[in-house]
């Protein structure tokens, strides 16, 4: 049970990364990417084949590139590098001339040919069979299984902590807003000046290297990674988690990837099997289809909406100008609750 | 200020805009009028950067504009409103009009996270300036809610406070006047004379001779993507070929 | 040489099969305007009713009616809960295709939850391949690109010779226009749902023949291709398709019999990008849907 809860904390804090980071593209700038955890196993792939070292004995056993054994610190940050550029060449082809619906089909077409070419060409990451004993971190070689777990769930939180204050700076400044803006209506934005590629790509990358990271840690914590981790289920799920979470709203979406990515999955592990050996798995992807049809359609701003966040804050003291004890007018009074009756969400 | 220079333009096969030309002269509201599909609308679009004319000159302060696209043209100074007002709908009516400043420092992704003392300090002013001008149209009580709860003639006032934020040099207003109450009417024509007054050109497309009479120096005549004729209100008016151009297209401009 | 012919024979086949399901869709894109990624489940859905009727002792063809007119009702029942609320609220393309993404995951799971996520067969056989001319074709082909040529045939007919077809062509040009000249856009709307759902179940039969399988994946995975040719053919034009679906199914045997059939998947996936970056309006010349 307490290595139930350990697990599934650890495992949380790396999907909460995830939710931040797909929703800074989507909730945020507007980026519908279905192939979200494609990034992730790209990072997943960097922090293995930089961690790993050259495989043992039998070398036709497993063939990957690379084969560095860096330090964990800088496999992390390598992994986030890599899954951000790779994210960059992409968007920076796509995002000039497509229709946000479009692009979407480009992301999952391109999460497709990437996880083809993964699979098949055996030389890059091993192919179908993927990779295994990645080196634990830190001192997990010999630690329990429960202290390395806790471990993994420390640096995930380090990580976390850092990539929520990049999320909510960036959401609580002008950078934020020219990016709301430009979610809700391009023209506008455009015809005000408003850099709209580059806020867009910007937002894209980072959101990218979050997911980079992301991966990193995972493949640290479980030791494997291999093609079936990176179905194209797996980024519609996440981005279902987010839209119902609520979308704009980080917390929301970390509350609907901690949910609905995670607590579901953990639960179907060690509920018993009835019926056919798959039946527990549909179920609740039905569930999470039905959920997310239910709350576009009657509660379209996700359960924790946007508007509940404080839009603005403008920090106190830092710089002059403004009257003594003025205060910040379009600061709202509630910080959260509920809304008021009359706020319209989407229209 | 602004010269427009036989600019055509056409949707597919029609011809909306065939060879118009016309000056927008400095400190000046020069009121836009014509018939339905007329091609007013358009052109705005075109001056703005929103569609690249097939020929013709577009010049502002001596300069050649035409199809340097909606960014490039509004950071040059050429700010406009919407035939239909199109709000940040989920935007509070503050960010709606915060957003529009120019030359925002916390714009820049890297600047938001690290320079977070620079831009807070002018997000301070910006905020100041827009509150004022949100009691400069009367919304000061809507600064919380929602673009998209406004009525219409509270998101025209939003828009023009919204473009006035924007400072800009060149205003182009697409039917402020259209669908808002006579009091309303009134009030949007007062702000319009207003910002000339601080130096902003104005070209507007209008349809009310009472709201043209309130704010045009001179008005300019489309019809079938042509100018038809330029002068004050009274000598348009009083012209034959303008009246027939508005019948024959079908629509009488709003009577006074 | 040889060879190429019977790659070129074996994209006729898949061609027919993706024609099917990319007119479907066609159709649909084009008097709702979103894409809808619950299509390919759509498919799976109508070859297992299919399988299910079959099974319980109905003759093949009949079962094919009998899952064209399920999945027909499919259609019009997510559209009915799902699709036409959203719609009237004038949501945004990007929520409905992501409706019609949890719309994917509930039919491709229900699916499992019902026939099991196991490989099923048709107890039909489609025979031995013969030769004609420099073709290699099993009678089981030969009817499903008969079948194919006269549904598509039929549509044609229709869509060009009915006050429903005029109603149908008016309201995907321009919906709000057709609704002030009097047409039940509603109506349209429910109907396009059924006939692309009816034409997809036969390309989801269809396919399940021709890759002698069917899984709840089987429809999803072939999404992609029939993107491919939509695509090719120019999003919501509903002729494009037919030629998009025909390049795209010789394209894919041809690179699989000459390259590698690991990698055709990719080449379908390399087709939309491409196309899409290149020619987003398609590849037939002329006014493309700007929607
Ligand atoms: N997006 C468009 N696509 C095709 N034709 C258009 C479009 N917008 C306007 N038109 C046509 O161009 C002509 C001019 O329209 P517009 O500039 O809106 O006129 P106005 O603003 O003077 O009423 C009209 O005939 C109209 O039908
Ligand atoms: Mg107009």
């Amino acid at each position: 049970m307490l290595y139930f809860i350990a697990d599934l904390l650890a495992l949380g804090a790396i999907n909460a990364i995830m939710a931040v980071g797909l929703n800074l593209q989507y909730g945020q700038a507007g980026i519908l990417n279905f192939t979200y955890y494609t990034f992730v196993a790209i990072g997943a792939y960097v922090g293995a084949v930089t961690t790993m070292g050259h495989p043992p004995v039998p070398a036709s056993e497993e063939t990957f590139i690379l084969q560095w054994s860096l330090p964990w610190p800088v496999a992390l940050l390598l992994a986030g590098v890599v899954a951000g550029v790779l994210g960059l060449f992409m968007v920076l082809v796509v995002i000039r001339r497509l229709r946000s619906d479009y692009l979407a089909i480009v992301t999952v077409s391109l999460g497709f040919i990437v996880w083809d070419l993964i699979t098949n060409y055996v030389p890059l990451f091993n192919g179908a069979n993927g990779l295994f004993n990645v080196p634990y971190i830190l001192n997990g070689a010999t630690a329990s299984e429960i202290t390395y777990t806790l471990e993994v769930f420390g640096v995930a939180m380090v990580v976390l902590a850092v990539c929520v204050w990049v999320v909510r700076s960036i959401f609580r400044s002008p950078y934020g807003r020219v990016l709301r803006a430009i979610r809700e209506d391009d023209v506008v934005a455009a015809s005000f000046g408003k850099a709209t590629t580059s806020s867009r790509v910007w937002a894209f990358v980072l959101g990218c290297v979050m997911a980079g990271l992301a991966g990193a840690l995972l493949v640290f914590y479980v030791n494997a990674w291999n093609p079936q981790g990176f179905l194209a289920e797996e980024s519609f799920i996440l981005m279902a988690a987010i839209v119902i979470g609520g979308p704009g709203n980080y917390w929301g979406a970390v509350l609907g990837t901690f949910v609905f990515v995670e607590l579901l999955s953990e639960i179907e592990r060690y509920l018993p099997n009835f019926g056919n050996g798959a039946l527990v798995g549909a179920g609740r992807a039905v569930l999470i289809g039905i959920v997310l049809i239910v709350v576009i359609r009657f509660r379209p701003d996700g359960l924790i909406p946007e508007r509940w966040l404080r839009w603005y804050r403008v920090p106190a003291g830092g710089g002059q100008g403004g009257p003594a004890g003025f205060q910040s007018p379009g600061a709202p009074r509630r910080r959260l609750g509920w809304p008021r009756v009359g706020q319209r969400g989407e229209i | 200020m602004l010269q427009i220079e036989e600019v055509e333009f056409a949707y597919g096969g029609s011809q909306a805009v065939a060879g118009c030309s016309f000056d927008v002269p400095d400190r000046k509201v020069t009121g836009l009028i014509g018939p339905n599909g007329a091609g007013k609308s358009t052109l705005m679009e075109i001056i703005a950067g929103g569609l690249t004319p097939s020929s013709g000159r577009i010049v502002f302060d001596g300069t050649e504009i035409q199809g340097l696209g909606r960014i490039r043209v509004a950071r040059l100074g050429i700010i406009r409103t919407f035939q239909t007002p199109r709000e940040l709908t989920r935007l509070p009516v503050m960010e709606n009009l915060v957003f529009a400043a120019p030359n925002q420092i916390g714009e820049r992704p890297l600047q938001s996270l690290f320079r977070r003392g620079r831009w807070a300090a002018q997000e301070r002013e910006l905020r100041l300036k827009a509150e004022s001008l949100l009691e400069w149209v009367g919304l000061t009580k809507l600064r919380e809610e929602p673009a998209g709860s406004l009525s219409g003639g509270q998101r025209r006032l939003l828009e023009i406070a919204r473009a006035m934020m924007a400072e800009p040099k060149l205003l182009l207003l697409d039917e402020p006047s259209a669908g808002v109450f006579p009091a309303v009417r009134k009030l949007i024509a007062e702000r319009i004379r207003e910002m000339v007054e601080r130096g902003i050109t104005v070209l507007v497309v209008a349809h009310n001779m009472a709201f043209l009479s309130d704010v045009a120096d001179d008005v300019v005549v489309m019809a079938q993507g042509k100018v038809l004729r330029r002068g004050t209100l009274s000598e348009v008016r009083a012209d034959e070929s303008v009246v027939a151009a508005y019948l024959g297209g079908g629509h009488v401009g709003g009577t006074s | 040489m040889n060879q190429l012919a019977e790659a070129v024979g074996f994209g006729l086949v898949d061609a027919a099969v993706i024609a099917l399901a990319a007119v479907g869709l066609s159709l649909q894109v084009s008097v709702t305007n979103f894409i809808n990624f619950a299509y390919g489940d759509f498919m799976s859905f109508g070859a297992y009713v299919t399988y299910a009727a079959n099974a319980a002792g109905l003759n093949f063809f009949p079962s094919v009616a009998v899952g064209a007119a399920g999945t027909g009702l499919l259609g019009v029942v997510s559209n009915w809960v799902v699709f036409r609320p959203l719609m009237r609220r004038k949501s945004r393309t990007l929520i409905l295709l992501i409706c019609t993404v949890g719309l994917s995951f509930i039919v491709q799971n229900v699916i499992v939850m019902i026939w099991g996520p196991n490989a099923e067969h048709y107890s039909v056989t489609v025979g031995n391949a013969l030769h004609l001319g420099p073709f290699l074709f099993t009678p089981g082909d030969l009817i499903l690109i008969g079948v194919a040529f006269t549904l598509l045939l039929a549509l044609h007919l229709f869509m060009q010779n009915t006050k429903f077809g005029t109603a149908l062509r008016a309201t995907s040009n321009n919906d709000d226009l057709a609704q002030a000249c009097g047409i039940d856009t509603g109506r349209v709307v429910m109907w396009t749902w059924a006939i692309s759902g009816m034409l997809c179940a036969v390309a989801g039969v269809g396919l399940a023949l021709e890759t002698n399988s069917l899984r709840p994946t089987t429809g999803f995975n072939e999404l992609f291709v029939v993107f491919g040719a939509i695509i090719l053919g120019g999003i919501g034009r509903v002729y494009g398709a037919m030629l998009g679906a025909l390049v795209i199914g010789i394209l894919t045997e041809i690179s699989a019999m000459f390259i590698s059939p690991v990698y055709s998947g990719a080449l379908a996936f390399t087709v939309v990008i491409v196309v899409l970056l290149l020619r987003p309006q398609g590849l037939l010349p002329g006014r493309g849907r700007s929607a």
